[in-house]
């Protein structure tokens, strides 16, 4: 008997109370990501949930009982008994004052969709909390970046509020470490090594850092061409078509153009990582070389463009020709390693309906 | 001598504990900056990225990457010396590359300049002179002092006069005893960290000693950046091996074979004082292995910083030694647990380390008779500014500051009366209005917004403009805000920008509601000290001067 | 890969083979770095110095196409050493006891000399992977695209085997795909020896079950490959039907390649692209592309997931398996009615065990690993937990052979090629991307210092390199990536086609081309 009730014991839930709410939580679970299980909407700026905690922004603070200044939830571990208001009027005005005071260092806090994926944080965080008041004037922080000629990174610091989440996602998730932070201070700038350009660092240009980036300091270039092309930003969750890892991605488009990529936070091969391919090169889709009608070789020995009916049945007759002359293994068929599915099981059940033969491959011998 | 190779230097280094600052001064110290090149070698030999590595260096203020670099004169630019011809003697340096610098930690001295390893003082060009650092005035309220009982003895800076003026009795008496008891001593005497943050030290011990893990640590933070504060240079330059032995004490306790000795980058003399003392230690069995034949082992090193008030505050001073970005940590974990290389880890103020070994040679009871009333023990004030004999002066707890002013110091200069102090050296901000009811304890100063922090005591006298002392010291606080949390970062920025005339639209309303909620914001919700201190400066200012803020305001618009 | 990709950050021991995962597998990459992080160690066997290399702990920079002799010292130390774990082999393995006698010859010093590297740390490696808990193993092409190609893998599931690295959290054996549906094509049975779901061939109850789904009789044998395909062209085989693949440019002996496909009465392309290969087609179709397109692919850990069109076709391009279809139906082959990808999903679906439980709407969310039995299955992130598919995993004795071709007074340096960063396969997609030329713009020969100088090659400047089957013109890059007597270039650029070079031999198993290694001449334009 005692046995068990120890067992029951120790098996308990941890509890808390949460907004006056009693709320269980489990051992090593940080105050925000208790809250957040709880939908309270804690504004934040520099976590990332793929991050370390960091602390910076201090947006996340919260009240818990018994301790004098209010603590930041990201980085405070929730404890048995704990007692936390999220959401008191002392709380919410130093948040205004925050947001008030982080609208006072950036030259805009309305930037383009297009910028990345994270890039309207602020701007929502901003709106929410009425922080356009124009209050703590003075000096801005950050300096643009306006020498590095890289085609894919906008690195537009004048928008850089050093929430460090670039520095973070480069080192922690990339594992590249090709950024840092300068100075100290309101004096702090992110920058290479020697403040070079990107090309000349350890950067990939995997565009973690764009995408993370809750300002648009840091912005996707590629897809900032498209800003004023009419149209809604539409999102298609798709996967990548170059390795073999399979990390999903967002198709970004506006009408019939794609106009970017960004990758899924929760797409299970990648957790919001892409590679330079993935994330910056998706426009040879739309390029003008695109194949767009069939083509014969006619007598004069070159391709022409013709119609569907003409060149599906030019294919098929020919296939009839070569099997009725040389019998029905002299067709082979190679599948492609970059179509999807379908292409290749109609590949191979064309070949082995057609012929009766195993005459099929695919291109993972090259 | 021809100068090492850059390879030579990485090779000494590599596999030394908390390389990377005495490798980067190395360097410093050869090219008199630290090239690209330089910095592109020690990445590659520590294994640091090279990113990293260039934004820490950038941190440091005092790290040239350029010639003239460290032979440029760097002049002290803090609030004491600004009142006594700092700003001038900077610019009638300016044609030797001469650059500003924060408090040095000179204000009994005036005015410090530091031209490679040497610290000059003197108040024009040609009167800069170098000397060492004044000792003590002589007890001269006669009370009965710990701290520096010893201090002014003949010879006690050598080991020979430390031990014929009792040194390590306290050590050799604990050795013959359980670390157990050491701890026990030291939390009987309710001593508590003398560097502004007044932790029960016996506590951290025994946090240390219970905590698993190894290897444990005992760091010194010598990193005295407090404007206003220069107590733990005094102490380490003429008592270095008390230092040592509370240090040695300490590792006893709680079972560390390894300590450092942070010391901040404006004390080079300091530097060579205590490795000459740590070397005769180690030489003479009191460092190392096998100390005083017990079997304990004490490695002991000093790293210098290079310029960051944000390294006095624990996690920032941790990740320097580490050789990371000097950014504040989170807590918890606490040092105690997750210190040096996330091992369990003391971190105690000089002057904390220097008065173990009496503790423990007097009793705790002893310790604890010293203070007044019910106050224990004593406390190293760092009085300067406008009194007729600044200086350090230790002085039992409750002691009236008048006392301290007008008895010990001879009072402001003729003619004048005092028309504030600073307390904790700017953290406290000032104290106006009628001194005559203050006492030196936390208790008294709790009740006029302020605290004794580390102990540096700045006097104003009635010439004074306190706006400008109030810029001076926020242009400080912004100047050292490490940048890590939005409060601090921006929050020191705007405030410096409404005391120095950058905001003449503002009325004298908005003006005071925005320094008002920065102000308050910054002291609830910054991720450390340094953020949650700076607004006591115009919290004060606009409490015991708002006629000199109105006069501000008036000249601004 | 028997483990899924979130296992790359879990192992204690990483031994990377063959493999320049920054490179070419950047995302999966990214875990391991994360991995060495959190304290993991990792050894890398390459001839380059990559930068994995250059994260790793141990790095073996062995010679091109030694792999088997490094992996049989390995083998060997693990023996000695007594790091086997018996009960795992007793219990689930087959031939234990020949191979753990067979590796006793075979020592660090033996492997040293063939190698290239020191024997101490060969021991070392062996020590390391065979101490590790658990030990994983992630390889590339560098392994594969050999003549022993297959020794090398089944020298790597030997090590596996003997500690017991299979079936574990953090461990196993995991060849990364190159292509983002290669995994797919075989899924789908775009294979000569297997039906769609593995069912083999060969095996009478396939045959029959396919013989009757598509209402023809089937051959009840492997089907030939495309590397025997394309040396038949004119001489038996003599029309193809190629989709998506650029056989002219990526596959080795470029020459060869282009006459055979020359020499067919009837050459069909599907492509999104004028592909080299197109160029010799009779009819080219144009394809729909990623984006246009939707459908399914299977990445290389098994997950299988979908793709979505996002915006309409350029032009009037089709998909892959409605043109597919089309000209099926317009042979009267029964079978091809498919409204949509849909369809034809579906249908694999049910035609194949490992996706028994799958269709088009239970894979909206990418939640499932194959093999998926049955519609109660939640998927398979780890394979060979319990037991293998076939019972026992087997031992395999395995010797090392020279590569094809060696190097000689005629050709005396070693290439090896690879894939940058940048660029992708013949670049017919990041070739047309904006902005990747600012990175890679133009394709060069890594060439040693030493090497440079011997032969006065200066950096910058043009050499021309000639293997026993054509000769090329490039750019020489002066560094120490490769390590001395060995060159290194990607085939991604057309200008420098150096596939011209390679197809000194192949698997005679797998038939896979030995593009890893191939002695050339080298010397300045």
């Amino acid at each position: 008997m005692i046995s068990d009730l120890d067992a029951q014991t120790t098996e308990k839930a941890l509890m808390l109370t949460l907004d006056g709410e009693k709320v269980s939580f489990e051992a090593g679970e940080t105050i925000y990501e208790v809250a957040e299980r709880h939908r309270r909407e804690i504004p934040t700026l520099c976590y990332d949930e793929r991050l370390e905690a960091f602390g910076a922004c201090r947006l996340c603070i919260v009240e818990v009982e018994g301790i004098r200044n209010p603590v930041a939830s990201c980085t405070t571990q929730a404890t048995e008994g704990m007692v936390i208001q999220t959401k008191t009027e002392a709380i919410e005005k130093h948040r205004k004052t925050l947001l008030e005071l982080v609208a006072s260092e950036n030259r805009d806090v309305d930037v383009n969709q297009l910028s990345g994926y994270a890039s309207q944080e602020l701007k929502i965080l901003v709106d929410r909390y009425d922080a356009r008041s124009g209050r703590f004037s003075g000096k801005k922080s950050g300096t643009s970046n306006t020498k590095d000629k890289n085609p894919f990174i906008l690195r537009d610091y004048d928008n850089c509020i050093s929430c460090y989440r670039c520095v973070r996602v480069c080192a922690e998730r990339e594992g590249d470490y090709a950024i840092n932070v300068m100075n100290r201070g309101f004096d702090t700038q992110i920058i290479t090594e020697f403040n070079n350009d990107l090309r000349d660092s350890e950067c990939t240009f995997c565009g973690q850092c764009v995408q993370t980036c809750p300002t648009g300091a840091l912005g996707d270039k590629k897809a900032l061409r498209d800003s004023d092309t009419e149209g809604e930003i539409e999102k298609t969750r798709t996967i990548c078509p170059y390795c073999g890892v399979g990390c999903s991605v967002d198709m970004l488009s506006k009408g019939d153009k794609i106009v970017g990529i960004q990758p899924a936070m929760d797409g299970p091969a990648n957790e919001g990582a892409l590679c330079i391919k993935g994330q910056f090169a998706f426009d040879f889709i739309q390029n003008a070389d695109r194949l767009k009608k069939p083509m014969i070789r006619r007598e004069d020995g070159e391709l022409h463009e013709c119609d569907w009916d003409e060149a599906l049945n030019f294919a098929a007759a020919g296939f009839a020709k070569v099997r009725d002359k040389f019998g029905r293994h002299s067709v082979y068929g190679i599948a492609s390693g970059r179509a999807p599915h379908e292409a290749a099981y109609t590949m191979q059940k064309y070949i082995r309906a057609t012929y009766g033969t195993n005459y099929i491959d695919n291109c993972s011998r090259a | 001598m021809p100068s090492e190779s850059n390879a030579a230097l990485i090779s000494r280094w590599k596999d030394e504990p908390a390389p990377l600052l005495p490798l980067l001064h190395d360097f410093h110290n050869r090219d008199g900056y630290l090239s690209e090149e330089t910095i592109r070698d020690v990445a590659e030999g520590l294994g640091i990225p090279l990113a990293e590595l260039f934004g820490t260096v950038t941190f440091y203020h005092h790290f040239s990457r350029e010639a003239p670099g460290k032979s440029a004169p760097r002049v002290c630019t803090g609030n004491i010396c600004c009142l006594h011809g700092g700003n001038e003697l900077l610019e009638s340096l300016k044609e030797d590359g001469a650059t500003p610098m924060p408090c040095a930690g000179r204000c009994d001295d005036m005015i410090p300049v530091i031209i490679d390893d040497k610290a000059f003082v003197g108040k024009t060009k040609d009167s800069l002179v170098h000397r060492a650092t004044p000792m003590p005035a002589e007890n001269p309220g006669g009370i009965t002092e710990c701290v520096f009982s010893q201090i002014r003895e003949e010879g006690r800076s050598t080991l020979d006069g430390y031990r014929a003026t009792g040194g390590y009795a306290a050590l050799e008496k604990a050795l013959k005893g359980t670390p157990g008891e050491v701890i026990e001593t030291v939390s009987e005497s309710k001593l508590a960290g003398r560097g502004g943050a007044g932790f029960p030290t016996g506590f951290k011990w025994k946090a240390v000693a219970d905590a698993p893990g190894d290897p444990k640590c005992i760091v010194c933070n010598a990193d005295e950046g407090e404007p206003g504060c220069f107590k733990d240079r005094t102490i380490m330059d003429h008592d270095p091996f008390a230092v040592i032995e509370g240090m040695t004490l300490a590792a006893f306790a709680t079972g560390a074979p390894l300590g450092f000795i942070y010391l901040r980058y404006e004390y080079p003399e300091t530097e060579a004082i205590l490795e000459n003392a740590i070397e005769d230690a180690r030489a003479n069995g009191l460092l190392g292995e096998n100390i005083l034949g017990s079997g304990l082992t004490f490695h002991l090193y000093v790293r210098r910083g290079a310029g960051a008030y944000i390294c006095g505050e624990e996690g920032s001073l941790l990740n320097s030694l580490e050789g990371k970005h000097p950014f504040p940590r989170n807590k918890p974990p606490f040092p105690v647990t997750h210190g040096f290389n996330d091992k369990p880890t003391a971190v105690n103020n000089v002057e904390t380390l220097a008065s173990v070994p009496h503790i423990v040679a007097n009793g705790a009871e002893w310790y604890q008779g010293l203070g007044l009333g019910d106050l224990a023990g004593t406390k190293v004030i760092s009085l300067s500014g406008d009194v007729q004999r600044p200086g350090n002066y230790e002085v039992p707890f409750g002691l009236p500051l008048n006392t301290l002013i007008h008895e010990w110091a001879g009072g402001p200069p003729e003619g004048r009366t005092v028309q504030a102090v600073t307390m904790a050296g700017l953290s406290g901000g000032f104290v106006g209005g009628d001194l005559s009811e203050i006492t030196l304890d936390d208790g008294c100063l709790k009740s006029r917004g302020s605290f004794l922090g580390a102990g540096g005591i700045m006097v104003f006298d009635d010439s004074r403009n306190m706006v400008e002392a109030a810029h001076n010291a926020m242009e400080f606080f912004a100047h050292e805000s490490c940048g890590k949390c939005f409060p601090c970062r921006i929050g020191t920025q705007r405030i410096t920008e409404r005391l120095n005339g950058a905001t003449p639209n503002l009325t004298h309303e908005e003006w005071l509601a925005e320094i008002d909620d920065i102000g308050s914001t910054m002291k609830s919700t910054s991720a450390c000290g340094l953020g949650m201190a700076a607004p006591h400066v115009t919290e004060s200012l606009v409490r015991y001067f708002p006629e000199q803020v109105e006069a501000h305001l008036s000249k601004e618009s | 890969m028997s483990n899924p990709l979130a296992d790359m950050e879990k192992p204690d021991v990483i031994f990377a083979i063959g493999t320049n995962m920054t490179e070419c597998h950047p995302v999966a990459a990214t875990r391991l770095k994360r991995a060495l992080t959190a304290g993991a160690t990792m050894i890398v066997a390459d001839p380059r110095q990559t930068r994995l290399a250059k994260m790793a702990h141990l790095h073996l920079p062995i010679r091109v196409g030694s792999d088997v002799a490094l992996l049989l010292a390995m083998a060997h130390v693990i023996q000695r050493e007594g790091l086997i774990d018996a009960s795992f082999i007793e219990e689930r393995t087959a031939g234990g006891n020949e191979f753990l006698q067979h590796v006793k010859e075979f020592t660090p010093e033996w492997a040293s000399d063939i190698c290239e590297v020191p024997a101490a740390d060969i021991e070392k490696a062996g020590l390391l992977y065979g101490k590790g808990n658990p030990s994983a193993i992630y390889y590339t092409l560098g392994i594969t695209e050999h003549i022993c190609g297959v020794d090398n893998v089944q020298s790597l599931c030997n090590l596996a085997l003997m500690t017991g690295n299979l079936g574990v959290e953090g461990g196993g054996i995991n060849p990364m795909r190159g292509q983002n549906n290669i995994q797919g094509a075989g899924d789908c049975g775009a294979v000569p020896n297997n039906f769609p779901g593995f069912q083999p061939c060969d095996h009478p109850e396939s045959t029959e079950k396919f013989s009757k789904l598509y209402q023809t009789e089937i051959d009840g044998t492997k089907g030939i490959t495309k590397v025997t395909a394309l040396d038949n062209c004119g001489k038996g085989i003599h029309a193809m039907l190629i989709d998506g693949e650029n056989t002219v440019v990526t596959d080795p002996d470029k020459n060869h390649c282009e006459h055979a496909l020359k020499s067919l009465d009837h050459l069909v392309v599907i492509d999104i692209f004028m592909t080299e290969t197109a160029q010799l087609a009779d009819v080219v179709f144009p394809a729909t592309a990623w984006g246009e397109t939707d459908g399914v692919q299977t990445n290389t850990e098994r997950r299988v997931q979908r793709l979505r069109a996002a915006v309409p076709p350029v032009g009037e391009a089709k998909p892959d398996w409605w043109i597919v279809s089309e000209i099926a139906k317009r042979m009267g082959v029964p079978g091809f009615e498919y409204e949509s990808a849909r369809d034809v999903f579906n249908e694999l679906c049910e035609l194949s065990p490992i996706y028994a439980g799958l269709d088009w709407d239970r894979i909206e969310d990418s939640e499932y690993q194959w093999p998926v039995p049955d519609r109660d299955h939640p998927g398979t992130p780890r394979l060979h937990e319990k037991e293998f598919k076939n019972g026992r995993g087997k031992f395999t004795v395995v010797g090392y052979r020279d590569p094809a071709e060696v190097i000689s007074d005629e050709f005396p340096l070693w290439l090896t090629t690879g894939r940058r960063l940048e660029a992708y396969h013949s670049r017919t997609q990041t070739g047309r991307s904006a902005g990747i030329e600012y990175l890679l713009s133009h394709e060069s020969l890594e060439v040693h210092p030493d090497d440079a100088e011997a032969l006065g090659l200066v950096h910058g400047g043009m050499a021309k390199m000639a293997s026993a089957r054509g000769e090329i013109e490039i750019e020489v890059k002066v560094t120490d990536m490769s390590p001395q007597g060995t060159v290194f270039t990607s085939f991604s650029f057309a200008e420098v086609p150096v596939n011209i070079l390679t197809g000194s031999g192949y698997d005679p198993v797998t038939q896979t081309a030995e593009l890893k290694v191939c002695p050339v001449r080298v010397e300045p334009a």
